[in-house]
């Protein structure tokens, strides 16, 4: 797998998405030897999780909760 | 066995429970305004009990009711006002936010530290709604393609591509909130040299 491929399917491969053990392996193998690649993978899986960990961090208001308790209630 | 309404209540409750803080922070980002965002929710769970007959037991609660969530959203508060310039695969392609170098702290690191939880929500926010409702669900809900595909009713070579111009938007948007900062960090510090005596 060269850089152009493996770049392809980069973010197939840190979203799971990669359905093939092969594939997968051709691009972790790629990572391994290739530091530009490398590089570029480490910088898109830290902004994902930075996308994760902040987007999952809104405090809920807890009487949102029953507000929507109330509201089944009354079905 | 015909079911009871408690008994549909009590099971409606059971699958919903674990979802709402999810479904709260998705009308959250779709909105971008709290009190919206819970008459979201809460007309959501409406018509989800409504439609709860239908869902066959077993199958995916989540995506299910993330789906009318999201239906909601589109047919309800999603306003033209909402639509923007969005940039053509094109011009994005010539886009191009992270860049190899040889060695050290590369300026894309440097930025990945200096973000700020209010910029990662601010750049989510400003996304086209396309864009967000991909991003938010696969990005942030972990949903994967075929369900996040599933719950907007696109195919997904969409949900792909739109993942992907939604990634280089918030890497664009991300870009410049850090590097205005750092202008904006860099002038106070020469203002501040300038007012010394």
């Amino acid at each position: 797998m060269d850089c152009k491929e493996a770049l392809e399917k980069l973010y197939l491969y840190l979203d799971h998405e990669i359905l093939s053990e092969s594939e997968r392996q051709q691009i972790e193998g790629h990572l391994q030897w290739c530091w530009r690649c490398q590089q570029v993978y480490q910088l898109e899986n830290n902004l994902q999780n930075l996308i994760r960990l902040n987007g999952r961090n809104d405090e809920v208001p807890p009487s949102f909760f029953s507000k929507i308790k109330n509201v089944i209630a009354q079905f | 066995m015909v079911e009871t309404k408690e008994e549909k209540k009590r099971d409606f409750q059971e699958l919903l429970d674990p979802e709402l803080a999810s479904l709260f922070r998705t009308a959250l980002r779709m909105t971008r305004n709290r009190e919206d965002a819970e008459d979201l929710v809460q007309e959501t769970v409406t018509k989800a009990f409504a439609a709860f007959d239908r869902f066959e037991r077993g199958t995916n609660f989540r995506a299910w009711v993330f789906r009318i969530l999201t239906n909601t959203y589109i047919n309800n508060y999603y306003r033209v006002r909402d639509r923007r310039n969005i940039p053509s695969l094109e011009e994005m392609e010539e886009e191009s936010f992270f860049q190899p170098v040889a060695e050290g702290i590369t300026p894309e690191e440097a930025l990945l530290n200096s973000l700020t939880k209010d910029d990662i929500i601010e750049a989510i926010e400003a996304l086209p709604v396309e864009f967000r409702a991909v991003v938010v669900l696969v990005l942030v809900e972990g949903f994967s393609y075929k369900e996040a595909a599933e719950i907007l009713d696109i195919p997904m070579g969409t949900v792909m591509s739109r993942l992907w111009r939604g990634r280089k938007l918030l890497q664009k948007s991300l870009w410049e909130y850090s590097t205005q900062r750092n202008d904006s960090e860099r002038k106070n510090q020469e203002g501040w040299t300038v007012k010394k005596p």
